[in-house]
């Protein structure tokens, strides 16, 4: 009898295993074939003797490597300078339009990069607003007897700088230390300012001695997150500085693809990984540190009372709402205005407004067959974000009702799915240019490398809904004659829709704005929309830019009214 | 009609249960009484099939059960914390079963039979209640109504009563008793508290570390022994 039971039991475990192994099967095949594979092909060429010894590779390496420390540093503690006064504004004061202005620095966080590079181009870019029309106002007043200004004016530049790098990142990463220096500041503890108070420390002491060391984790991991997403910021640098500005990640685009040297390719993109690793290791283990530190406690915020306090709110009030907001509604302004003269008609200037940068969407100018109307991309693209939604939905869904209870082993397996989300983009693409050859002529590819960077948010986001379903519903459900399927289909999908809708409008629009993976394997006759904006931006023109601007705005509508059906 | 035959489980290489058997006739009501951790909730779990013995037979009208997949059985099961889902109102839970077996199908209008169900815990007109805005008596009536729609062969109540005061208490129990006499439904009722066993049993079946230690009507449990058990659990 007692090995009857052994079998039992054991057979029972099998059946258990099985079931989990099948629901991983899918998922790890993919990441197998789509990521690990690739991922060998890149290890292979980077650890080649003659990749690791070749002085020219080292001096490039060590360069994009500089460069990409240098801007990541500088991006961060502009963001800082931002985000610290912000992030107390937010916590400490309240004031008319608060929410508003909160949401709309966190805005561009959901934004794709093309469309923050088009929206500081629209702004500030050579053709932008504030350039022509400021040349536009001193060629009609008086001023313009003066050269001085006209000097200033013609030699003005904005793209290619890292002015305008760093003002893009920090347009894009301000919202977090905004969130978790926030939050923190809002939870700490009064008590503890007060205790501080009553033993002599006066208000520097108290910041000195008290908030800034609780604070400290809050700080740390903020900073390192900003960090890593300025490191790795590939759109952004592309598109607003140029290939003059080589950090890792358009080094590895301009050897993979401008300038090719696949196996310094290779190197780059590990050395690229191996630091998001590092970086990635040490803000989830700072982040935890946070909520030990502190207290949850009732919002303390009050409005600004002295007049400190006043010049102190309004001015980063006016601050926050013009660096969020100008860049943001100035891109569709732009796309409805001409500032500048048609094709062919260079003396004759006409301003105003105009649809015509819309209507040229439609039209194939060139008349050639090779040649995809832009309207094609905007179709390539939201079919694109339908198969990304599909297959990461299919693949994580599985995946996150096994993480819902894991094993042991399935807790060991979960970090491996976040890998291709701690890889660049371009790094695999890359991946997929050495691993695939040719076959990434298919179109099917480009959705299948924005489904690798989807799949951990999707998995992220079903996991714990589906581990807050209590497991006697089921079995309610069960008793009263609901068969597994039908389980699934009335107590799991109803209460799990909304997650579901939530982790399909991730896969959605990070699959509308994907752009570094999609360059780099995307094939010409099938551009996305991000693709096109790209390929706009770069073309001369006032029309081409124009049409840059129509896409670019209705990619950020798209984006926005995916997040708003969410 | 219902029969267990020397079920034993173990879990984690400890014995849950031990050479469990009992029989329940149509009609009537059970009572498994013990402590906490006793095996008690394991018991309904099996009969419903959401657990699978280690060893031994579940019968119901002599045919054995093992094959039988949860939802097939046809028993309803009543938990402590209501389970009530979320997500659907009153009226679609109480129809849920009804929904699951196709009852209208076979001649039951949903509407009738959740109509009924409602008058019978003294809930009419709450069929468009969202269920998380009901007291927690409400729900447990809510609950019992939507395992009695189905009309099931055998209705389980693990500690059904344990998240209400006594008030409540004592309201739902005259209620249960009053449905399953009326329905003549067998019942097997789970708790840790005596004077619930003894308010509603036909038979009291107490439960000590996966045992059954004594097997009886109440009125052959002495008063004596009444409170020497009410002392204990």
């Amino acid at each position: 009898m007692k090995l009857l039971t052994f079998f039992e039991t054991k057979k029972t475990i099998n059946l258990s295993a099985n079931k989990r192994m099948l629901l991983w099967l899918p998922a790890f095949l993919f990441l197998l074939i789509f990521f690990f594979y690739p991922l060998s092909k890149i290890l292979n060429l980077t650890f080649d003797i003659s990749t690791l010894t070749n002085e020219n590779n080292l001096r490039i390496t060590l360069h994009a490597l500089r460069f990409t420390f240098y801007q990541a540093t500088l991006s961060t503690l502009l963001t800082f300078m931002l985000g610290i006064p912000s992030a107390i504004l937010f916590s400490k004061y309240n004031f008319f339009g608060k929410s508003f202005l909160r949401a709309i620095t966190a805005v561009p966080f959901m934004l794709p990069t093309v469309v923050v590079a088009a929206a500081f181009n629209s702004l500030l870019g050579p053709r932008g607003l504030i350039p022509l029309l400021s040349s536009f106002l001193f060629s009609h007043s008086p001023l313009s007897t003066f050269h001085f200004p006209q000097l200033l004016i013609t030699n003005y530049q904005f793209t290619g700088t890292l002015t305008a790098i760093l003002l893009a990142h920090v347009f894009y990463n301000t919202t977090i230390v905004i969130r978790i220096v926030g939050n923190a500041l809002s939870q700490l503890d009064s008590r503890l300012v007060s205790s501080a108070r009553v033993l002599g420390a006066n208000s520097f002491n108290v910041w000195r001695y008290i908030t800034l060391p609780l604070l400290k984790p809050a700080l740390f991991a903020s900073a390192l997150l900003v960090f890593m997403f300025n490191f790795t910021s590939f759109g952004v640098i592309l598109l607003l500085g140029g290939t003059n500005f080589s950090t890792l990640e358009v080094e590895i685009y301009i050897r993979a693809l401008q300038l090719p040297n696949l196996n310094l390719a290779a190197m780059l993109s590990i050395i690229q990984l191996f630091f998001t690793l590092i970086f990635s290791i040490l803000y989830t283990k700072t982040i935890n540190q946070i909520n030990t530190q502190t207290n949850p406690q009732f919002s303390t915020a009050r409005p600004p009372k002295t007049t400190k306090e006043k010049i102190f709110a309004t001015s980063f009030i006016i601050l926050l709402s013009s660096f969020f907001f100008l860049p943001i509604i100035s891109l569709p302004i732009r796309s409805l205005t001409r500032l500048e003269a048609d094709r062919a008609q260079r003396d004759q200037i006409q301003y105003g407004f105009t649809t015509d940068y819309y209507q040229e969407l439609f039209i194939n100018r060139r008349n050639s067959i090779f040649y995809v109307p832009p309207m094609q991309a905007t179709i390539n693209s939201l079919s694109y974000a339908g198969i990304t939604v599909l297959f990461s939905l299919a693949l994580g869904y599985p995946v996150a009702v096994a993480l819902a209870k894991p094993t042991h082993l399935e807790k060991f397996l979960d970090p491996l799915l976040l890998l291709p989300l701690g890889s660049s983009a371009v790094m695999l693409g890359l991946g997929f240019i050495l691993s695939f050859g040719r076959l990434i002529s298919s179109p099917l590819f480009v959705p299948i490398a924005h489904t690798l960077i989807a799949l951990p948010f999707v998995v992220r986001t079903l996991q714990p809904a589906i581990k807050s379903i209590p497991n006697k519903l089921r079995q309610t459900a069960s008793t009263l004659g609901a068969s597994p399927f039908k389980v699934w289909q009335t107590i799991d999908f109803p209460i799990l829709s909304r997650a579901t809708l939530t982790a399909a409008t991730f896969a959605f629009t990070i699959s509308l704005g994907e752009f570094g993976a999609t360059l780099l394997i995307n094939r010409p006759e099938y551009p996305t929309i991000p693709i096109a904006i790209s390929k706009f931006l770069s073309q001369p023109g006032g029309l081409n830019y124009g049409q840059a601007m129509a896409m670019a705005t209705l990619l950020m509508l798209l984006t926005t009214a995916s997040i708003f059906v969410n | 009609m219902l029969e267990l035959r020397a079920i034993s489980k173990t879990f984690n290489q400890k014995n849950i249960l031990q050479n469990i058997s009992f029989k329940i006739k149509t009609g009537e009501t059970i009572c498994l009484l013990g402590a906490s951790g006793s095996g008690k909730s394991t018991i309904l779990k099996m009969i419903a099939g959401l657990e699978i013995p280690d060893r031994g037979q579940i019968l119901f009208n002599s045919i054995d059960l093992s094959s039988t997949p949860p939802h097939l059985r046809d028993f309803g099961l009543v938990f402590q914390d209501f389970n009530l889902f979320p997500h659907l109102n009153v009226f679609d839970n109480i129809a849920f079963g009804l929904r699951m077996k196709n009852m209208e199908s076979k001649g039951l209008p949903f509407d009738l039979r959740v109509g009924k169900l409602l008058e019978q815990v003294g809930l009419v007109g709450f069929e468009h209640r969202k269920v998380n805005d009901l007291s927690g008596g409400e729900q447990q009536r809510i609950a019992l109504a939507r395992a009695l729609a189905p009309q099931p062969r055998l209705l389980m109540f693990d500690e059904p009563l344990g998240a209400l005061d006594k008030s409540l208490k004592d309201d739902l129990l005259n209620q249960i008793k009053n449905i399953l006499h009326k329905e003549n439904i067998p019942a097997i009722y789970v708790t840790h508290d005596a004077e619930e066993a003894f308010a509603i049993a036909d038979r009291i079946l107490i439960l000590h570390d996966g045992v059954i230690i004594r097997d009886d009507t109440p009125q052959k449990f002495g008063i004596i022994q009444n409170m020497l058990k009410l002392q204990k659990f």
